[in-house]
């Protein structure tokens, strides 16, 4: 490639339209001040991950994702900053920006564990309580 | 601003800044940590105003508004509470009349006495003299009949004790704002320290008025109470018409007027040789931008692209000036008036429209019932 086209391909590049990429602090972020999530949630979260360890736990309904209207920029007070990144440090998985209720941070873990390779058509349409329930049936019968 | 001292939070005062609860993302908390890294050097050193970002308590706040800035400029930034406080603090000292403001206007006494001048006949048979203020009062005190109301306001307006009382008792309780102190503030001590500020401001601005109102009331005392009288009545109805020129003041629009010259009825002629009586009419320039001359009343004329009031006078190689001045205002009528009685060429049917039918274009502006 000459000099020239170099520059233009660059030039082209730089021109061209960068879709916005989903961001987990935004969408978090956005959670915690749509819902006014406090400290305490963090507690609530350890406490989900071992209730949902245990294999007896059941789940009664199929769920409908919740319609979430997130703010492109994401700005937080100290406390809801800390707050969010302490969640997002403590569930720490490529499915929490998919999260569109404080709920499903709480399945983000125990999904995640089950199954890593849900794509991402499928973490946005489906609510996480509906991908577990699928993911633990499957599971259930290859046993 | 406004949602800032109406909200409930706090703040920091600093060096004259208002300094605001610093909000968080991951890549401002990075820019947060590099500023706040211990032995960086100050982007100013030595100014207290360099410092962006102040750690109070283990709390950020970010530098925002400047109090003495948004003090200066609330007038703009907030026109109707502004307006609101000067309101009332005119109704507290009985100043609402702003027949001063008026006799201060320059655009006034421009019209007055350099336009007016030009267009009204003012010496009888020979006599050539150059006017003089009195002499041009005198002329509109003759010319117009002036209600007796105003030669009794000319009197008290004359009377300058009442005012020196009023400015005193301004100056005596003339309060001292000073800025907030540095520290944290809640929003509503804020809102109650500004609003303390701008009542300071709006008095200090009045007490200059005032002042002003008093020289120009202790110039008047010197003055004939006729001519005292002549300005009231100008400065109350803010229109007046002598000879055919007159001014009338714009409404809605403070200190600006239209300045027209009357223009009889005239006979214009066609490509057939044919007469057109045009009615009587008045062309008028404004004293704000664009500076070009219109006729006021409803009207038609080939010079003219409709049929209604207030058009612009079509004329090829005019430039508009750029300022109100009393030389800009009299060629501007002077333009105006010739355009529309000789500007007219039958045979080349210059303008929008031509007098005479042609039937080559859909004719829009009919002349027919000007005709004689």
């Amino acid at each position: 490639m000459t000099f020239l086209q170099h520059i233009k391909t660059e030039r082209a590049r730089q021109r061209k339209k960068k879709p916005l990429k989903r961001d987990v602090f935004n969408q978090i972020c956005s959670l915690v001040k749509q819902y006014d999530l406090k400290e305490s949630f963090l507690s609530v979260l350890d406490k989900v991950e071992d209730g949902l360890s245990g294999e007896n736990f059941k789940f009664n309904r199929v769920k409908l994702k919740t319609p979430m209207e997130n703010s492109l920029f994401s700005l937080a007070t100290k406390d809801e900053y800390s707050l969010t990144m302490s969640i997002i440090a403590k569930v720490d998985n490529a499915y929490l920006k998919f999260a569109t209720s404080p709920e499903e941070i709480l399945l983000c873990g125990p999904l995640y564990r089950l199954n890593p390779l849900l794509t991402n058509q499928k973490l946005m349409r489906y609510h996480f309580e509906t991908l577990l329930l699928h993911e633990r049936a499957k599971a259930n019968r290859k046993r | 601003m406004r949602q800032l001292l109406n909200s409930d939070m706090e703040i920091l005062v600093e060096s004259d800044f208002i300094y605001l609860p610093l909000l968080f993302d991951p890549a401002i908390e990075k820019e947060v940590l590099t500023l706040l890294r211990p032995g960086r050097p100050m982007e100013n050193p030595g100014h207290p105003e360099s410092k962006t970002i102040i750690t109070h308590k283990d709390r950020q706040f970010v530098k925002a508004l400047s109090i003495t800035s948004v003090l200066e400029n609330y007038e703009v930034i907030n026109a109707y509470d502004y307006k609101n406080r000067r309101k009332e603090f005119l109704k507290k000292y009985q100043l609402t009349r702003e027949v001063d403001d008026i006799l201060l206007d320059d655009t006034l006494k421009t019209i007055l006495f350099r336009v007016m001048p030009y267009f009204v006949r003012k010496n009888r048979g020979l006599q050539r003299k150059k006017l003089q203020y009195e002499d041009i009062l005198d002329l509109i005190g003759e010319k117009i009949d002036i209600p007796e109301k105003y030669y009794k306001e000319a009197k008290t307006f004359r009377h300058v004790e009442h005012l020196r009382a009023v400015l005193k008792g301004l100056e005596n309780q003339k309060p001292i704002f000073k800025p907030p102190a540095n520290g944290l503030l809640s929003t509503h001590q804020l809102r109650d320290w500004f609003h303390e500020a701008v009542h300071a401001k709006i008095l200090a601005k009045e007490h200059d008025r005032l002042t002003k109102a008093l020289q120009i009331r202790l110039q008047f005392s010197q003055a004939k109470p006729e001519h005292a009288a002549t300005l009231l009545y100008i400065a109350d109805t803010g229109s007046m018409e002598i000879d055919g020129f007159g001014f009338t003041r714009k409404n809605g629009y403070r200190g600006e007027y239209f300045v027209y010259k009357r223009m009889g009825e005239y006979v214009l002629k066609d490509y057939y040789a044919r007469s057109y009586l045009f009615p009587a009419c008045r062309v008028a320039v404004s004293t704000y931008t664009p500076f070009r001359p219109f006729v006021m009343e409803k009207y038609k004329h080939p010079f003219l692209l409709r049929h209604k009031s207030g058009q612009d006078i079509c004329m090829k190689h005019f430039a508009p000036p750029d300022e109100f001045t009393a030389e800009n205002a009299i060629r501007i009528l002077e333009e105006g008036l010739t355009a529309l009685r000789y500007g007219y060429d039958a045979r080349r049917r210059n303008g929008y429209h031509s007098l005479d039918r042609t039937w080559v274009h859909i004719p829009t502006i009919d002349f027919e019932d000007y005709r004689i």
